[in-house]
């Protein structure tokens, strides 16, 4: 066995021994079970419902994927950006008497796990969901995970690893992958100008013989149509192209020349890729692949000492960031608020929910930070840096210096999901006002439990023990305020009950916040 | 033998290496020394074959690009990554099979041994220090008896006992005939090693001055000698 053969048996012997070790597999492995069986199901109604649950439904979905990935695919692979190294790779492989060619290679077929993951799922809802005969999935797997991927995998040769290939003509890949993109879409514009607004113009123009004609991304669709719905004289057109164009692509990859010049880009993505990993482990969401943090230049006024410092340097990094104090979390808490607004609107109503409106907002805010928890912001790095624990002053004042930012982060975040729903649904200020109030303590509440769930879990459990620790935390948090809600409205009605729910949420925000500081003296506890 | 000729770097429009010349020949060790962004390490990543570059460099006589040429040679990086799911053995595992080589037990068990990793070697590569890394890194070079050997910061990590043993390993390379390049700041610790140095500045050498040429004056005096006359000739010329 070579040395390529033997990293990946040895890393993923390895890698199934360590997370057999650890119960947060079984937890995820239980996860993907149930969203394995309970995906169909729902989908199975929706399918049904919108008519596309036949083999042309799923020619249809493909096609839909094929627009999006094989230009994404080329794009990528032109910019020497598509293939992830590490830097043990950079270290022990690079420098080593190993052909690029094959570097280039074992690189590509570690995305071929999740890829295989992919098709097989395409291939049991293909049967199930789009009743495509098993013959026929059979066949379009073995496509997909064969032959497919000698043509994807000689065209990712060629891109990445072409030394004749200027940067003006890799260039020019990129701007053909987007002319393709166009094409399509101009098809798209004359399908509706020839035929109108129909029920089936999508179907129409997904199956039209003309997409099957565009180069490489409509060859593959031709050939997706030959195996699912059968032959017609374009796809057996389009598949022919798609050989010829496979085998061209082949011989042009086994006979270039490669002595590794992409050693060079391969090396600044894996540095940036393990940047990247090291900002997502201290709870950083904001750094993307390929692209460097910029900051604008900016200044403050230092007031105060000791744990100000603390506030006055995150104010400082917010200053230098682009949008200031908004983040993802913006994003999304705003279209959480739009979204609802819209089911609202488009509803014209909840149905028979409409009574219990007002607790929609803080339900659906919970939910958001609850699958948000594991993205801990600044105040993640914060605790991980050795300098909160060193600056000279009281437990009690830099946890709140240190938290004090993300709390008017979370108010305004609350503002735009609560404002919109406000408006739109007729809630009374009062309850919007309660509403926001039960964004920013829940938001707190995850703050804080951050820092618990670090003292209990210590050194000995790793980040996936410690983002455990505080889902549970704070899915405690939340049942005490749902059971507070139900208390409150058996007294005193719907805007009591909120009020009621608050109180606890804030209350158990505030355990935490007391349970963090007085064990916030050193990094270990 | 490790020869760098006319060696020219770009990265944009910024030039970070123009027309570097050196050699080290076979059984000698060469320094490189320069302060920071003088141009050291693209100079060594252009001999580990990372980098594109204007020029050639031959190990051995071969084109470094070539298969023959990675074959003679090791290199140990300033920052040492592991392989997160491979243990301290299989490291050098991987290694031998990479090289294709068939190093008996006795020589890694004796490279861990001098080097401490005994009781180490079923440790994953995620589950070692920064030093255990860099011994494993230095390990793993010196498996495969290279020819040439390019050695960028070595010591920075290692304790004591790694910088003796890591100073008379490379002695023995240099008797049994291999070329050795070091990067280093850290000059007390290669005072004994060295037989050529080359000082770098701004992306161009110095000067390249030699053991026997210098005779009392010693590595740090040498630099700071020649750093001054550069920082004073270029506030002459108004640079």
């Amino acid at each position: 066995m070579g040395a390529i053969g033997y990293l990946y048996k040895k890393t993923l012997i390895n890698r199934a021994k360590t997370a057999l070790r650890k119960p947060a597999t079984y937890f995820l492995l239980a996860m993907i079970l149930f969203y394995f069986t309970i995906v169909p199901m729902s989908l199975k109604t929706l399918v049904a419902d919108t008519g596309i649950g036949t083999p042309e439904g799923m020619a249809g979905m493909l096609t839909v994927i094929a627009f999006w990935l094989i230009p994404a695919n080329l794009i990528a692979y032109a910019k020497r950006r598509g293939l992830v190294y590490r830097g043990s790779d950079v270290h022990f492989l690079f420098p080593a008497p190993v052909s690029p060619k094959r570097v280039l290679i074992y690189a590509y077929v570690r995305t071929l796990f999740m890829q295989i993951l992919i098709n097989l799922f395409a291939v049991v809802y293909g049967g199930m969901l789009f009743l495509v005969d098993g013959w026929r999935l059979a066949l379009y797997f073995v496509f997909s995970i064969i032959v497919e991927n000698l043509l994807e995998g000689s065209i990712m040769l060629l891109l990445y690893g072409s030394e004749r290939m200027q940067e003006r003509q890799r260039r020019l890949v990129v701007k053909t992958a987007y002319s393709l993109v166009v094409i399509l879409l101009l098809m798209a514009v004359f399908t509706y100008l020839r035929e109108g607004l129909t029920a089936n113009l999508l179907a129409r123009f997904l199956h039209s013989d003309m997409i099957q004609m565009v180069p490489v991304i409509g060859w593959y669709i031709a050939v997706v149509h030959l195996l699912l719905l059968g032959p017609t004289a374009v796809n057996v057109a389009g598949c022919v192209c798609y050989g010829l164009f496979l085998i061209a692509m082949l011989t042009a990859a086994w006979r270039m020349k490669c002595t590794g010049a992409y050693y060079e880009d391969a090396m600044k993505f894996a540095d940036d890729y393990e940047e990247v990993l090291a900002s997502r482990n201290q709870g950083d969401a904001v750094r993307r692949l390929g692209k460097k943090q910029k900051f604008k230049q900016a200044s403050i006024r230092w007031r105060g000492k000791g744990a100000a410092a603390l506030f006055y340097r995150q104010l400082l990094e917010y200053k230098k960031s682009r949008f200031f104090i908004f983040n993802i979390n913006s994003v999304v808490a705003l279209l959480a608020g739009a979204g609802l607004s819209f089911l609202y609107k488009s509803e014209g109503g909840f149905g028979e929910l409409e009574t219990y409106r007002i607790f929609f907002v803080p339900a659906v805010a919970a939910y958001m930070i609850f699958i948000f928890a594991g993205f801990g912001g600044k105040w993640a790095k914060e605790l991980k840096s050795p300098y909160t624990y060193l600056l000279p002053d009281s437990p009690f004042k830099k946890l709140l210096a240190a938290t004090m930012i993300q709390h008017v982060q979370s108010l305004l975040n609350g503002c735009l999901m609560t404002v919109p729903c406000a408006v739109v649904i007729g809630l009374e200020p009062a309850e919007a006002l309660l509403a926001i109030v039960f964004y920013m303590a829940l938001s707190a509440g995850k703050l804080y439990s951050l820092a618990v769930a670090q003292i209990i879990a210590g050194s000995a459990l790793g980040n996936t023990g410690r983002q455990l620790i505080q889902m549970l935390l704070l899915s405690v948090a939340i049942f005490v305020s749902v059971m507070g809600a139900i208390l409150g409205m058996s007294i005193g009605g719907k805007l009591f009950a909120l009020g009621i729910m608050n109180l606890f949420l804030i209350l158990f925000t505030g355990i935490y916040m007391v349970i963090a500081a007085l064990n916030f003296y050193n990094i270990e506890t | 033998m490790l020869e760098v000729i006319h060696l020219t770097k770009k990265y944009g429009k910024t030039l970070a290496v123009d027309n570097v010349g050196f050699a080290v020949p076979d059984g000698q060790t060469g320094i490189l020394l320069g302060p920071n962004g003088a141009g050291k390490s693209t100079v060594i990543k252009s001999i580990a074959g990372l980098l594109r570059f204007r020029g050639a460099i031959r190990i051995q006589g071969q084109d470094s690009r070539s298969l023959e040429a990675k074959k003679q040679f090791a290199y140990v990086p300033e920052l040492p990554y592991m392989y997160d799911a491979l243990t301290v053995r299989e490291h050098m595992e991987f290694i031998c099979r990479a090289y294709g080589i068939a190093v008996p037990e006795e020589r890694i068990e004796s490279l861990f041994h001098r080097f401490e990793l005994s009781d180490k070697q079923d440790k994953l590569g995620n589950e070692l220090s920064k030093g255990m890394m860099q011994k494993v890194s230095i390990c793993c070079a010196l498996v495969i008896n290279p020819k040439v050997i390019l050695l960028d910061e070595p010591m920075v990590g290692l304790d004591p006992a790694a910088i003796k043993e890591l100073k008379s390993q490379i002695l023995e390379l240099k008797e049994a005939g291999c070329t050795v390049l070091i990067s280093t700041h850290m000059l007390e610790m290669v005072k004994e090693l060295w037989d050529v140095t080359f000082v770098m500045d701004k992306g161009h050498i110095l000067g390249t001055y030699t053991k026997e040429a210098l005779a009392s004056e010693d590595l740090e005096e040498l630099y700071f000698s020649v750093t001054k006359q550069t920082a004073e000739q270029d506030a002459g010329d108004g640079r």
